[in-house]
């Protein structure tokens, strides 16, 4: 009885995002150091600052992408821990985190039709082993095109969708690969104000019911999921600036 | 608690090790093993020829030869007065193509030209301007009076205007394509019309606007494309042997006959030539960075002229300012509409396939008749009859251009950025270096493995001339692949073989199997190494078409002309089959109710 009780309590304390930023930064100079974050499931963590100051290489890290930030420049390293659901993140690839990613532009793939790009998203089998068939794969295109009010734009080329289309549809394809945290990368500052007013709730309303921890990065107030739920990051003194 | 992290840590510390160890095979011994893959041969080949450059002799021979002096001299005029053209025409056509929005259309018949091999080119050009050529038979005898060909060198002049003339039209669609590989690239195209149209709010006009702001970010990527220019017009053998002068030819015509004689003192003279001559294209090349750096800082100094003039007090500043204003004076004089540079260059080319195509149809044809008395396929029938010619070029083309294809995409996919960046020049050398000096080298190296004269050598002597293209092809599609793509797969819970195979290669197919198309085209094209290497045993449409420029079998020579350039065009046709955008379903009309 109460080895279920603490069984009980370790879950739920280990439950959700727990980041441990020690220092983020190239061999010479940090550019995030001290952080903690912890995002419960169902939570909208929302991460502020201005640019340079190492939001978006912090998401980096947590979807284990740093190389792909850190091109062109020095190389980024990452000293601390990444933890979800109790699971150590911070040396699996990207593909084996379970952490989905969506950034300003939707980056849909140009070669495929709309549904395709959802599709190559849904997973083939779940975690128990057992594959889904391709009608059921379909189907939950078929649904997810729906919720994103978009039926019946299936076999559209995504280049012929509307902004506020193709982020409905990016936020989509994210959800679809069953992810266990979610990151958004200034998911609406490509979109005009009143785009943003009507995409916000939506976007929220879909991730909260997910049940899974999400941490959304901006400079913009009025993004700001959660007011209880909000990080602000310093711009270090040396840190480069944006160009 | 404190135990666990430990435990946890040193666990982890434990399977990082692993990993390194795994990342350092893959990470370190992939990209190194594909950089001494392609960075050896080159390396032999020219540790080779530079062993056998050490030799007194041999240069004394070439100081006393008689005709180096004026061979020398054909050959830095040919090669700069093509380049300097060239490079002039090239900035012509993308200013007004630019200018008035139409780049895109008119490059979309490049592949065509660029599928125009060299020798054809030149055969082509002979066609119509020799003596007993088309160009006097249109006019014959009505406004000449001649009923024979007259005696003049219009073709193999000793000024070398043919030459030039051939180098001129072939060196302006490469350069061409080199720089729509850059403004075609998704970031760059929309970047740089954002840029051009700030730069006319600013108070540009079109012109102004494109040379100020577009020009000077394009010429340094064409820089080493423009080496590579000065490079083949310096040492260009083929065309030279069949449109240039004779007497003397140009140097690398001197160094290539000497090197294919017998006596072997001749031949080492023929070595310390091919030495001269890399010596040239290196002084050359330096030369002409200089004047490009010295060019581009007069021009950032002129684009401040917009100061008032009491600010420019600096008396070269304002000399400088004149020069330019001379030259935009000048410039505004070319008509851009329609632009006859580009229509010029289509009409030869329009006019040379013409000419390729009816020659090797024709039979009897005396001289001031306009067309054949006789059409035969004749020599068709020939080119089948030695069909094993034309399968050694397609197999040399489609060996050499799918193995540089499959090391190039390795190359570009495993080796780090700087490790790019830094070897690139060291696999482009063979695009810069006269191929009489790679073929001495080559040469040497096939001996020392054995493969001279053999199918595996020639194969391999061409990769090495067509690896640059390929990669030059190759990496400006790779440097537009966005780097969030690849996160954003992988945090779909895909590994990397999926990104590859369903994202990032389906999106760079077009320029892959141009890449594939461009290596194929010079394989094809290939003379010096063929002969060389291959040691005489194998012969392609181009070593034919080459050897019969000399002699009378006209209809035999255009068939060749015409293969010559047939095989890469369908190479390119099939290119641009297999790299054609994904056509999706129309998007049906709005319905009035939904």
């Amino acid at each position: 009885m109460t080895d279920t009780l603490q069984d009980g309590l370790h879950h739920v304390m280990n439950d959700g995002l727990h980041v441990h930023i020690e220092r983020l930064g190239s061999a010479r100079q940090a550019l995030v150091s001290g952080l903690r974050l912890a995002v419960p499931p169902g939570e909208i963590l929302t991460l502020m600052g201005p640019s340079g100051c190492g939001k978006s290489s912090v998401l980096a890290s947590i979807a284990g992408t740093l190389a792909s930030v850190s091109e062109g420049l020095q190389p980024l390293q990452l000293q601390g821990s990444v933890q979800l659901n109790g699971r150590e993140l911070s040396h699996l690839p990207t593909h084996q985190r379970g952490v989905g990613l969506v950034f300003q532009d939707a980056l849909l793939f140009p070669h495929m039709t709309v549904a395709e790009n959802l599709l190559f998203a849904v997973p083939v089998g779940d975690a128990k082993g057992t594959r889904s068939t391709n009608a059921q794969r379909q189907a939950r295109v078929q649904q997810a095109l729906q919720e994103a009010e978009l039926s019946g734009m299936g076999e559209r080329d995504p280049s012929t969708l509307s902004g506020g289309q193709r982020a409905r549809v990016a936020l989509m394809r994210a959800l679809l690969a069953e992810p266990q945290a979610l990151l958004l990368d200034e998911p609406f500052s490509k979109l005009d104000a009143a785009l943003r007013a009507q995409l916000r709730p939506w976007v929220f309303a879909h991730v909260r019911e997910r049940r899974i921890p999400v941490v959304l990065v901006t400079h913009d107030e009025q993004d700001v999921a959660d007011p209880q739920r909000v990080v602000h990051l310093r711009a270090t003194e040396e840190s480069p600036s944006h160009v | 608690m404190y135990a666990m992290t430990r435990s946890v840590q040193a666990q982890r510390s434990g399977h990082v090790g692993a990993k390194a160890a795994d990342l350092l095979s893959v990470k370190v011994l992939g990209p190194l093993l594909l950089a001494t893959l392609a960075g050896l041969p080159i390396g032999a080949a020219l540790w080779a020829v530079g062993a056998q450059m050490l030799d007194a002799a041999a240069w004394q021979a070439l100081w006393a030869d008689p005709q180096i002096g004026r061979a020398w001299g054909m050959t830095l005029w040919t090669g700069l007065a093509s380049t300097a053209l060239a490079w002039l025409t090239v900035a012509h056509v993308l200013a007004s193509g630019f200018i008035r929005q139409q780049l895109g259309r008119w490059l979309s018949r490049l592949p065509a030209l660029l599928a125009t091999p060299h020798a054809a080119m030149a055969i082509g050009l002979v066609l119509w301007l020799s003596p007993s050529g088309w160009a006097l038979r249109l006019v014959s005898p009505g406004l000449t009076g001649f009923d024979a060909p007259p005696p003049w060198f219009t073709t193999q002049d000793p000024s070398g205007l043919g030459l030039i003339l051939s180098l001129w039209l072939k060196e302006v669609p490469f350069l061409l394509w080199v720089a729509a590989t850059q403004m075609q690239r998704e970031d760059l195209r929309r970047r740089w019309q954002a840029e051009y149209a700030l730069a006319q709010t600013l108070g540009r006009t079109p012109a102004q606007a494109f040379a100020q702001i577009i020009w000077p970010q394009l010429a340094p990527r064409l820089r080493w494309p423009l080496l590579a220019v000065l490079a083949y017009g310096l040492t260009v053998v083929d065309m030279a042997l069949i449109i240039g002068p004779a007497t003397p030819p140009t140097l690398a015509v001197l160094a290539w006959q000497w090197l294919s004689d017998a006596d072997p003192l001749t031949q080492s003279q023929g070595v310390a030539a091919a030495g001269w001559l890399t010596g040239t294209v290196l002084v050359g090349g330096v030369l002409m960075v200089v004047a490009l750096k010295a060019f581009a800082a007069m021009r950032k100094f002129a684009s401040r002229g917009s100061l008032p003039q009491s600010q420019a007090t600096d008396r070269v500043g304002l000399l400088q300012q004149k020069t330019l204003k001379w030259v935009l004076h000048f410039c505004r004089r070319l008509p851009l509409q329609p632009n006859v540079m580009w229509t010029t260059i289509l009409t030869t080319y329009a006019a040379v396939w013409f000419a390729l195509t009816v020659g090797s149809v024709s039979g009897v044809w005396p001289f001031p008749n306009v067309w054949p008395e006789l059409w035969t396929l004749n020599a068709w029938q020939q080119v089948a009859s030695s069909a094993h010619t034309v399968w050694t070029t397609l197999g040399l083309g489609v060996a050499s251009a799918s193995v540089c294809l499959l090391w190039s995409v390795a190359w570009l996919e495993l080796a780090p950025r700087r490790w790019q960046q830094a070897l690139q020049p060291w696999f482009l050398l063979p695009l810069v270096l006269p191929s009489v000096l790679w073929v001495v080298g080559l040469y040497s190296l096939a001996l020392h493995t054995r493969l001279e004269g053999q199918w595996l050598g020639l194969s391999l002597a061409h990769a090495v001339m067509v690896l640059p293209y390929v990669l030059l092809a190759l990496v400006p599609a790779y440097q537009a692949v966005d780097p969030r793509q690849a996160a954003l797969v992988a945090s779909l819970g895909h590994g990397g073989w999926v990104y590859l195979w369903r994202v990032k290669w389906p999106l760079l197919q077009r320029a892959i199997a141009s890449a594939w198309a461009v290596g194929f085209a010079v394989s094809v094209a290939q003379y010096l190494p063929t002969l060389y290497v291959g040691a005489g045993r194998f012969a392609t449409v181009t070593t034919e078409a080459v050897a019969l420029a000399a002699g009378a079998q006209r209809s035999l020579m255009s068939a060749y002309a015409a293969l010559q350039m047939l095989l890469p065009i369908a190479a390119f046709a099939l290119a641009a089959w297999l790299g054609r955008p994904r056509r999706f379903e129309k998007i049906a009309p709005m319905k009035a109710t939904l």
